[in-house]
């Protein structure tokens, strides 16, 4: 019923989307799988209307659309369930889901609140929601928002006619296990009304719910799985192009840590709203990892340890040295590194070049009387660029024009040219393709050979039991279990899980 | 794909204004092209380039420094009235009492997180009420003697070059100077294409965004201290009308109220694409009254032309 056709989307210099074909049909829930980068969202942007294909078609019914804009998408019975969710928080349950459609409900010129609520309960009823219409959305929960969401697009199926197609990118990422099986009832509920796609990079979650699954890599749909043939192994080999083992995480080059040398020291630190009562020590050598859902403080700690962030009791301390004074300067003058989740917004300045966005975090060991030194400032830029591999035209451009996965080493260049040692990983492979994700962990490898202590937060769960030295688990910012890392004896999926939520 | 042509001829539009402007000019009216007249013209168009040299740091760091007016007006009353006391040294106090005016406005800017267009404007107000104070609200004058004394070598010519030109060209350097080579450039740089990553790399932020505007108002003062030598006088209302005009030079130029690219030399060509338009406003004989209407315009254009739209981030959109 509805159907893509050999479309395809170029941006400069990417072929994001090629002629990828996907059909779903009339109360089928669709699964969508691919790694970070695979084009999933792109694909989605094509589907719900924000972006147009340069080539191939969209069809429903047989018959060809095109697009201009969501709106026009949502007219044709499309709808987008948004993973940052798209509901202002500020206005009511009702508010919300009769945005910019409120016309039906004026008379004379003014909103009847009481028939928009009557309405608003009986989209909520789709989703066996029982909460009042005129609650403001901020105060629920983060799983009624998603479902309010859901009931905010299932309003379509009373503005058109035809069948709706509703698109749930990433819903379970924030959701606790028993939400996510509600929400799973829900939807398969509402194949009676609608089809699904879902997107998701949980294969397990992907199986459990969809009818057919589609396996994204590099801009293709490598293939297409029934659910009953499905296997995840099966999958993630074809999602990754190759096995994952041991060999992908560089187990073989874990080497121990030197437990008498300790970097960062936390004892018993606190921050009300972010933390409580963490302590740990971050050895030389070390790679430490912190686990848990978005929210459970791993960032917080990361931030306090940088300095961005101060504590409010505990104590911490870096280097012998008990921190009082915090910030990010005095973080980078003990040689702390940072690097950020954002690489494009915080890891490198856009608009610098790569020798000007090595030496950032260390200005004044190249200026005399506030001068640059240009030319050492060159030499160590061609050094680090020869010993990281990393590809670009010339030192003298522009960083925001490398790839991915060569922005992510100037930013390690930035920080180990500079001779840090303790170094802060929020998610470092975030958005790279898998090459760039094994270099990555081939640095992490090499730093902690060289006894820089790494505190890292992890894209994936299975990243961080290949890399790590030590896991700590975190549940509403409390540590709730410590894992010993050391090959052979690591922890499995399972096993964190179990305490992280 | 016009997008990227236009991407990559962007950086060039200013001096291509400049030449196509200049060429348009001359070609209707060929006196304009004559040296003399050229350099009498650059000359009188010193005091707003040293203004909008150093409004360029500010707008650099995506900022905006409202204040320059004022603050070149109360410069004027300043020197006439302490001239006599300090002679040249007159020149070192408004000086720093530019500087310190920037610090100010940096501060509330950074610290108190006040938006830079409302402290600036609000530090502005304040110059301006202390310069109404000083002169008691007349418009003051200098005695020629002590005038010529101090200042008279900065109107003095050698080899037909008036020293204010050369001035003003060495003002240009000092800036270009800072920006290109120093620290605090390379910080300038950083806090304007991407401030986040610059708080993420341990830079002060604040010490460098409060330098900035430092530094505008000591180029402001210079540029007021300048101005009330010249005309042998100050008021409280002297240098009005500067403000739009070094705004449009910066924005003409090529640095964008967004920050990060452009810079000082990018100010100068802005400065002399004013220069050029104002000339061929008289020639057009186009009215005193409506000549700020054709900047006000101008204006707009170039902020049209000229901003980055992906770090509006939605604002605009």
């Amino acid at each position: 019923m509805y159907e893509l056709r050999a479309v395809d989307k170029h941006f400069p210099g990417v072929h994001a989307l090629q002629a990828v074909d996907l059909e779903v049909r009339r109360g089928e829930i669709v699964g969508l799988v691919g790694e970070n980068g695979a084009g999933k969202s792109t694909l989605m942007k094509v589907i719900y209307g924000a972006y147009q294909p340069d080539g191939g078609e969209i069809a429903i019914d047989g018959k060809t659309v095109r697009f201009q804009n969501p709106r026009q998408a949502m007219h044709h019975g499309i709808g987008m369930v948004f993973q940052e969710q798209s509901l202002i928080p500020n206005l009511t349950v009702m508010e919300n889901i009769y945005l910019g459609f409120e016309d039906r409900f004026v008379q004379f010129g003014v909103i009847s609140w009481r028939s928009m609520a009557a309405a608003a309960r009986e989209q909520l009823a789709k989703v066996k929601l029982d909460i009042d219409p005129a609650a403001i959305t901020s105060d629920l929960s983060f799983a009624q928002r998603q479902l309010v969401e859901l009931a905010k697009v299932l309003t379509l199926e009373e503005r058109i006619d035809g069948d709706l197609v509703i698109l749930l990118d990433e819903p379970t990422s924030v959701l606790a296990e028993d939400e996510v099986k509600l929400l799973f009832r829900i939807v398969r509920d509402l194949t009676k009304r609608a089809s699904f796609i879902f997107v998701s990079h949980r294969i397990d979650e992907v199986l459990d719910l969809s009818d057919r699954i589609y396996v994204m890599k590099d801009g293709r749909i490598v293939d297409v799985v029934q659910r009953d043939d499905a296997e995840v192994s099966v999958i993630q080999r074809k999602m990754v192009g190759r096995e994952i083992d041991k060999e992908y995480y560089r187990e073989q080059k874990q080497k121990p840590y030197n437990p008498a040398h300790v970097l960062v020291s936390f004892d018993d630190v606190s921050l009300p709203g972010a933390y409580h009562h963490i302590s740990f020590d971050l050895h030389a050598g070390e790679v430490l990892c912190l686990v848990g859902t978005e929210g459970s403080g791993r960032e917080a700690i990361l931030r306090t340890v940088y300095g961005l962030d101060s504590c409010s009791s505990g104590i911490v301390t870096v280097k012998g040295e008990r921190i009082t004074r915090f910030s990010a300067m005095a973080g980078v003058r003990r040689g702390i590194g940072h690097v950020p989740r954002e690489r494009k917004v915080e890891g490198i300045v856009n608009g610098m070049n790569v020798y000007e966005n090595m030496t950032l975090a260390q200005l004044r060991r190249f200026a005399r009387l506030g001068v640059m030194n240009v030319p050492e400032e060159k030499r160590l830029a061609t050094r680090w660029t020869e010993r990281l591999g990393i590809k670009t035209p010339s030192i003298t451009k522009d960083c925001g024009g490398l790839s991915g996965g060569n922005q992510q080493k100037v930013v390690l260049a930035k920080w180990r040219s500079g001779g840090s040692d303790v170094l802060l990983l929020d998610h470092p492979t975030r958005g790279l393709d898998i090459g760039a994700k094994e270099d990555v962990y081939e640095m992490i490898r090499e730093m902690s050979a060289d006894g820089v202590g790494i505190l890292l937060v992890a894209d994936t769960l299975e990243e961080a039991i290949g890399l790590s030295h030590t896991i700590l688990v975190l549940k509403d910012g409390e540590i709730q279990k410590r894992f010993d890392g050391t090959p052979g004896s690591k922890p499995s999926l399972y096993d964190l899980v179990h305490h992280m939520i | 794909m016009p997008d990227m042509t236009r991407e990559f001829l962007k950086p060039h539009f200013p001096w291509i204004t400049l030449v196509a402007l200049t060429i348009i000019v001359g070609l209707a009216n060929p006196d304009f092209l004559s040296i003399s007249g050229l350099i009498s013209l650059m000359a009188d168009v010193v005091p707003l380039l040293i203004m909008a040299l150093g409004m360029t740091f500010a707008i650099y760091i995506g900022g905006i420094d409202l204040s320059v007016q004022q603050l070149a007006n109360m410069v004027t009353v300043m020197t006439t009235v302490y001239l006599a006391q300090y002679g040249i040294g007159v020149a070192l106090l408004v000086i720093l009492a530019g500087a310190l005016f920037g610090a100010v406005s940096g501060f509330v800017t950074t610290r108190l997180y006040v938006p830079s267009f409302v402290s600036t404007l609000a530090i502005g107000f304040i110059a301006l009420s202390i310069a109404k104070w000083l002169s008691d609200q007349r418009a003051l004058f200098m005695d020629a003697t002590l005038r010529d004394i101090h200042f008279g070598w900065m109107f003095d010519t050698t080899m037909g070059v008036p020293h204010e030109l050369v001035l003003g060209l060495v003002l240009v350097l000092l800036a270009w100077f800072l920006q290109t080579r120093t620290s605090f450039g390379r910080a300038l740089k950083a806090v304007g294409s991407g401030e986040l990553a610059a708080v993420a790399s341990g830079l002060d932020v604040d010490r460098v965004k409060i330098l900035a505007f430092c530094i505008s108002g000591m180029f402001a003062a210079c540029a007021g201290l300048m101005f009330s030598v010249k005309l042998s006088g100050g008021d409280a209302q002297l240098a009005n009308g500067f403000l739009l005009l070094a705004i449009v030079a910066v924005l003409v130029g090529g640095t964008p109220l967004t920050g990060g690219v452009g810079g000082v030399i990018n100010t100068l060509i802005g400065t002399l694409i004013v220069m050029v338009i104002r000339a061929a406003m008289v020639y057009l004989e186009v009215d005193a009254t409506q000549q700020q209407m054709v900047f006000g315009i101008v204006l707009i254009i170039a902020i049209a032309l000229t901003i980055d739209r992906s770090k509006l981030r939605g604002v605009v959109k």
